[in-house]
C-alpha cells in the first residue's frame, strides 16, 4: 500500500491531485458522453427503418368505409329496399387507455339509452384491438348530436354514419326480399365486410340469394390520427363500391294484391308469365313487418313468430310442401294420353275403386272417389271438370307410377323452381325406384292410385304448380322461372318439352270446362267476359280417413280443428284464347280447393285481366 | 480574515475577463431550445418560446450579478446560503404547491419557485467552502468526513420525500463529484458504492410505488405500453424514426401528434431528434461536450481550492443534467424527471444553471484571488 492510502484526505500536492481526478472524470464523461452517442446511433441509424414503421404505425389508422347495399326494385321500377341513414357508435379499443372509464362517460351523456355493458366488455375483450366494435346503433338524431357534442369527454368512441335498410312495401314483400341482419360467427370467415362491426348479411329470400352482389365493396382510408385516436387528416380514401341494385320480376301492386286477396288465411300464391317465365308475385301469408330486424329484435317479439301456428316466417310458396290432390290431375291424364289411353275412353265411377290387398283382412282395399255416389260414366274431358278420382284410379293403374312421375317431371315437378334460394324446397315426385331409395321398401300397387290423384308421397310448392302449368299451357316452350331480371339473359333458347299439341288441346278443353261449364269444380269462381280463366281446383287430405269414420259419415271440414282440415288448392292459366299467365293458390287447410282457393285466384285472374297493360317491366338505368 | 488579492478588479476589468466563448455556446444552446420550443408551439411563438426567452435573460441578468460579486463575499456566505436552501426547502413541505402529487414548486411573487434546482448549486457552495478550509488534510480522521456527508444527506433527503427522485439524484452526484475531486481516498468511494448498492433493498422499500413502477418499466417497456413504458417506446419512437437527417423541423410526426409526452419538459430532446435526426442530436451533445470542456478548462486556472471545487462541481452538475435527460429519453436510464438544461421549458432549472454558470465565471474572473480558511461566516 502506498503511503497516500494512509490518509482520508491527500493534500501532499492538491492542485497535482485535483487535476488528475478532473482528468479522470473528465474522461469518464467523455465516454459517457460517447455512449449516448452510440445510443443514438444505434436508434437514429441501425434501427431507424424499425422505428419508422412504429412511428408510421402510430399515426396512421386505417379505417373501413361501409358501402351501400344495392338497392331493390320492383318490375315497374319501384324501389322495395333502400337504404337510410344510420347514427352509430363504435368503439376502438387501442384508441383509449380505459374503455370501461369511456363507456361510463358515454353512459352519462345519454341517459336514455340501454348498453349492455357486461355483453360489451366480454365483447371488447375478445376482439382485436384495433377492430371496432358497435357500442349503439340506430340513435335518434338528437342523441347523435349530444353525443357529438360531448365527443372529448369518450376517448376511443367514434359516431359514425352508416346505413339501414329499410323496406317499403311492407308484409307483402317480406317473404321474398326477405331481410338483413348481423352476420353469423360462420359468415365471419368468409364475408368480405367482416371487419366491419356494422357487417350485415342477407337471411332469407332475395337479401339472402343475392347477398354477393347486394353487398358492395368496403372502401377503406388511412387517415392520420393524433395520439387520442382523433383524425387530423386523411392520407388516401378508396370509397366504397355500392352493392348492385337490382330489379326483381316482382310487380310490388300485384304482389300487394295478391297478399291481400289471401285476406290473412295461411297459405301462398305464385303468379308467373308462361311465356318468359317471370314470376310477378311470389306471396306467402301471414307475414310479419320487415323492418323487424333492422333494429335487434326481442326474444319475445321472435318467439311469438316462431310459435305462431300460421308460420309467418316461412315463404310458403317455394319453402312449404303440399300434396298437390287434384292439381296434378292435368299431368295424369297426360301421361294417360301419352301412353295410348284415348281420350273418348270411359270409366264406370260407382264412388269407389277396389283393389286387392292381401295385407288387410278384407283382401280389399277401398278407394274412394271425393263425390260419394259417383259421377257415373266419365271420359277424360268430364274426369277433368269433375275432378272424378275413379277415372284417375283406373288410368294411372293401367299406365304405371313410373310413366306419371316421368311426365311430372318433365314439367318441372321435383326439382327446384329457382335456382337461388336456400330456403326452397324441391317436393317429391314418387315413382318405384324414388320408393327403394329413398324408404326401402318396394312400391305398391296401392300407392300408384294415390298418387294418381296427387295424394301418398307427392309434394309440390306453389311456384313449382305455376311453373309447372305455365310450361304446359304454353305449348311445351321450356321457361326459365325467374325473379330477378337479368338484361344479359338469353333471349329464349326455345327448347321444347316434348307436348303433343292434340294433347294439350284436350287438357286444355277439360280445365276450360271445369272452370266455365256448368258443373265444373270451380265454375263459382268463373270469370265471365271476354277474357276467362282456366284452372284445376284441388283438395288434399292431411289426414288418412279410417273405413270406420268412413261409416260413420265424413265429418265435414269445418267440424274438425284447423290443422287437420283439407288444404286448398288451385292452379289456373288465363286468358283462355290466349294465355299469358299461370297461377296457383294454396290455402292451407282451407277446406277444399273449389272453396277456398279457386276464389282467390279468380280474384287475381280479374286483376291481371284489368291491368294486363301495365305488367311491362319499366327499364331502369341504375340497375 | 481574508487575504488581500494583489490587485482590486474593476467592473470592466471584470467585464473584460468574461469567458465570452462559454457565453456564446450558452446562448447557441438556448437558441436551439427556443426553437425546438417553437416546433412544439406549431408555430405560436407566444406560447413557449416567449416565456422561454424571458426566463433567459432573467438568467442572463443573475448570471452576471453572480459573476460580477465579490467572490470573497460569496466564500463568506456560502454556508448561508447553503442553509437558506435547505430551510427553503423545509417551507416548501409545508406550504408548497402540490402538482401531480409532488411538492416541488413554491409560489412567491407571482413567480412558482423549484428551490431544489437552487440546492445543486448551494450544495457545491457550502462543500467548496468546507473542504477549502478543512484543517490539517493529512491527519487521519475519518470524522472529517461526518460534516461533508450530512451536507449532502440532508438536501437529498428533503428532494426524496417530495417525492423529486430525479433532482434527489443529481444532488447527491453532484456532492459525490465535488468530494471525489477534493481527494477523498479512492477505498472509501469503493465500499461507499458497495454500501449504497447493499443498501438498495432497504431504500427500495422507502420508494412510492410510481417510482417503483418506473424502475420496473425501464427494464422492461413492454411491460406497460400505455402506462409508464409508453413514454420510453414512444420517445425512442421519435428519436428512431428521425433516422440520420430527421423528418425536418416541425415536420416530427410523434412530437406533433401528441404521442410524445411532456414534450415542451423532460422529453424536448426526444422533439429535437426526430425533427433533425442523428446529425442535429450529435450536434447538440457535442455543444454541451464543448461548454462542459471548457467550462473545465476555466475551473482548473484558478488559485484557490475554493474556486476549483466549486467550479468543477458546477460542470459535474451540469453534466450530469445533460447525461441523465439524454439518457432517460433514449431509454438508457428510468425516467427521473431531469430537464435539459437551455432547452427544456421551465424557470427554475433555467434560472439554476445560470446562477451556477454565474458562479463558475466568477471564479474564473478572480482566478488569482486566493482565501484563507474561513469560519461559519
Amino acid at each position: 500500500m502506498s503511503e497516500s492510502n494512509k490518509f482520508i484526505f491527500k493534500k501532499y500536492d492538491a492542485n497535482a491531485s485535483i487535476n488528475r481526478r478532473t482528468a479522470i472524470i473528465t474522461i469518464a464523461k467523455a465516454g459517457l458522453f460517447s455512449i449516448l452517442g452510440a445510443r443514438l446511433a444505434y436508434l437514429q441509424i441501425v434501427d431507424k427503418d424499425k422505428y419508422e414503421i412504429l412511428s408510421d404505425n402510430n399515426r396512421i389508422t386505417h379505417r373501413l368505409i361501409e358501402p351501400q347495399r344495392g338497392i331493390i326494385y320492383d318490375l315497374q321500377g319501384k324501389p322495395l329496399a333502400i337504404n337510410r341513414q344510420r347514427y352509430e357508435v363504435v368503439i376502438i379499443r387501442e384508441e383509449t387507455s380505459d374503455y370501461i372509464k369511456s363507456i361510463e362517460n358515454l353512459k352519462n351523456i345519454l341517459p336514455d339509452v340501454n348498453i349492455d355493458t357486461e355483453k360489451l366488455y366480454s365483447e371488447i375483450k375478445k376482439t382485436k384491438k384495433f377492430i371496432p366494435i358497435k357500442v349503439l346503433d340506430d340513435l335518434s338524431w338528437d342523441q347523435f348530436s349530444r353525443l357529438n357534442a360531448n365527443i372529448h369527454k369518450v376517448d376511443g368512441l367514434y359516431p359514425q354514419i352508416g346505413f339501414k335498410r329499410y323496406y317499403t312495401s311492407g308484409q307483402s314483400h317480406s317473404h321474398i326480399i326477405g331481410y338483413t341482419a348481423p352476420l353469423d360467427k360462420k359468415e365471419k370467415d368468409t364475408n368480405t365486410l367482416a371487419d366491419l362491426s356494422s357487417a350485415k348479411s342477407g337471411k332469407l329470400g332475395i337479401e339472402k340469394a343475392k347477398d354477393v352482389s347486394l353487398r358492395g365493396k368496403l372502401g377503406n382510408k388511412n387517415v392520420e390520427v393524433n395520439a387520442n385516436g382523433r383524425e387530423i387528416r386523411e392520407l388516401d380514401r378508396y370509397e366504397s363500391i355500392q352493392g348492385k341494385n337490382i330489379q326483381l320480376t316482382i310487380d310490388s301492386d300485384l304482389q300487394d294484391y295478391c297478399y291481400k286477396s289471401l285476406n290473412d288465411q295461411s297459405g301462398c300464391v305464385a303468379v308467373t308469365n308462361i311465356k318468359t317465365g317471370e314470376f310477378y308475385a311470389l306471396v306467402s301469408s301471414p307475414s310479419y313487418d320487415p323492418n323487424l330486424f333492422s333494429k335487434s329484435i326481442s326474444s319475445e317479439k321472435w318467439n311469438s313468430l316462431t310459435d305462431n301456428i300460421y308460420k309467418p316466417l316461412i315463404n310458403k310458396s317455394i319453402s312449404s310442401q303440399y300434396p298437390p290432390g287434384s292439381t296434378i290431375k292435368p299431368f295424369v291424364a297426360l301421361a294417360a294420353l301419352e301412353n295410348g289411353v284415348s281420350e273418348k275412353r270411359e270409366v264406370y265411377c260407382n264412388g269407389k275403386h277396389e283393389i286387392k290387398d292381401t295385407s288387410l283382412e278384407s283382401g280389399i282395399k277401398t278407394f274412394h272417389c271425393w263425390k260419394e255416389e259417383g259421377h257415373g260414366n266419365v271420359n277424360m274431358n268430364e274426369a277433368l271438370k269433375v275432378s272424378c278420382d275413379v277415372y284417375f284410379y283406373q288410368i294411372s293403374r293401367e299406365i304405371g307410377i313410373n310413366k306419371i312421375a316421368e311426365v311430372c317431371k318433365r314439367f318441372g315437378f321435383g326439382q327446384n323452381v329457382f335456382d337461388s334460394f336456400y330456403e326452397e324446397k324441391k317436393g317429391i315426385v314418387p315413382s318405384k325406384n324414388w320408393k327403394l331409395e329413398s324408404i326401402g321398401t318396394p312400391w305398391m300397387v296401392g300407392e300408384t292410385l294415390s298418387a294418381g290423384i296427387g295424394q301418398g308421397y307427392f309434394l309440390t310448392t306453389s311456384a313449382q304448380l305455376s311453373l309447372a302449368l305455365g310450361q304446359l299451357i304454353n305449348g311445351g316452350e321450356k321457361i326459365i322461372p325467374t325473379i330477378v331480371m337479368d338484361k344479359n339473359k338469353d333471349v329464349q333458347k326455345n327448347q321444347k318439352i316434348s307436348l303433343n299439341p292434340k294433347h294439350l288441346a284436350i287438357i286444355k278443353k277439360g280445365l276450360e270446362d271445369a272452370t266455365n261449364t256448368q258443373g265444373g269444380t270451380s265454375f263459382r269462381s268463373r270469370i265471365s267476359g271476354n277474357l276467362k280463366m282456366a284452372g284445376k281446383t284441388g283438395t288434399s287430405q292431411v289426414r288418412v280417413i279410417s273405413s270406420q269414420e268412413r261409416e260413420e259419415g265424413l265429418k265435414k271440414n269445418n267440424e274438425l280443428p284447423w290443422e287437420k282440415r283439407d288444404h286448398g288448392l288451385f292452379i289456373g292459366y288465363g286468358p283462355i284464347n290466349n294465355p299469358q299467365y299461370a297461377v296457383s293458390v294454396i290455402i292451407e287447410h282451407g277446406g277444399s280447393g273449389s272453396g277456398a282457393a279457386a276464389p282467390v285466384a279468380s280474384k287475381i285472374f280479374k286483376y291481371l285481366f284489368d291491368n294486363n297493360l301495365n305488367l311491362k317491366s319499366k327499364s331502369i338505368s341504375n340497375v | 480574515m481574508f487575504s488581500e488579492s494583489k490587485a482590486e478588479l474593476t467592473i470592466f476589468d471584470k467585464l473584460r475577463s468574461i469567458n465570452y466563448f462559454l457565453l456564446f455556446l450558452i446562448c447557441t444552446i438556448f437558441f436551439i431550445g427556443t426553437l425546438a420550443l417553437y416546433s412544439i408551439s406549431n408555430g405560436n411563438f407566444s406560447e413557449w418560446p416567449i416565456k422561454h426567452l424571458q426566463r433567459f435573460i432573467l438568467g442572463l441578468i443573475i448570471f452576471f450579478i453572480v459573476a460580477l460579486l465579490d467572490l470573497k463575499i460569496i466564500f463568506r456566505f456560502a454556508y448561508l446560503i447553503f442553509i437558506a436552501s435547505i430551510a427553503a426547502l423545509i417551507i416548501l413541505l409545508i406550504v408548497g404547491d402540490e402538482i401531480n402529487g409532488a411538492k416541488r414548486w413554491i409560489s412567491f411573487a407571482g413567480f412558482s419557485l423549484q428551490p431544489s434546482e437552487f440546492v445543486k448549486y448551494t450544495l457545491i457552495l457550502a462543500l467548496a467552502k468546507y473542504f477549502h478550509s478543512m484543517e490539517d488534510y493529512h491527519e487521519n480522521f475519518i470524522s472529517k468526513l461526518i460534516i461533508p456527508s450530512f451536507i449532502v444527506i440532508i438536501p437529498v433527503a428533503f428532494v426524496v420525500i417530495q417525492p423529486d427522485l430525479g433532482t434527489a439524484l443529481v444532488i447527491f452526484l453532484g456532492g459525490v463529484s465535488v468530494i471525489w475531486i477534493s481527494g477523498l481516498n479512492y477505498k472509501y468511494f469503493i465500499s461507499g458504492i458497495l454500501g449504497f448498492i447493499l443498501s438498495l433493498p432497504i431504500l427500495w422499500q422507502y420508494l412510492k410505488e410510481y417510482q417503483k413502477d418506473r424502475v420496473f418499466t425501464f427494464f422492461n417497456p413492454e411491460r406497460d405500453p400505455l402506462g409508464n413504458g409508453y413514454h420510453i417506446t414512444q420517445s425512442k419512437i421519435a428519436l428512431g424514426s428521425g433516422g440520420i437527417f430527421g423528418k425536418g423541423y416541425m415536420e416530427g410526426t410523434q412530437s406533433h401528434l401528441n404521442f410524445l409526452p411532456e414534450m415542451q419538459t423532460d422529453f424536448i430532446f426526444t422533439m429535437f431528434g426526430e425533427e433533425f435526426g442523428f446529425i442535429g442530436s450529435i450536434i447538440l451533445i457535442l455543444l454541451y461536450m464543448a461548454l462542459i470542456g471548457i467550462a473545465i478548462r476555466m475551473a482548473l486556472t484558478s488559485k484557490s481550492l475554493f474556486s476549483k471545487f466549486l467550479s468543477l462541481g458546477v460542470c459535474s452538475v451540469f453534466f450530469i443534467y445533460v447525461f441523465v435527460n439524454i439518457g432517460m429519453v433514449t431509454g438508457l436510464l428510468p425516467v427521473v424527471g431531469v430537464p435539459l438544461p437551455f432547452i427544456s421549458y421551465g424557470g427554475s432549472s433555467m434560472l439554476a444553471v445560470m446562477f451556477g454558470f454565474g458562479l463558475l465565471t466568477n471564479c474564473y474572473i478572480n482566478y488569482n484571488t486566493t482565501l484563507t480558511k474561513g469560519s461559519f461566516i
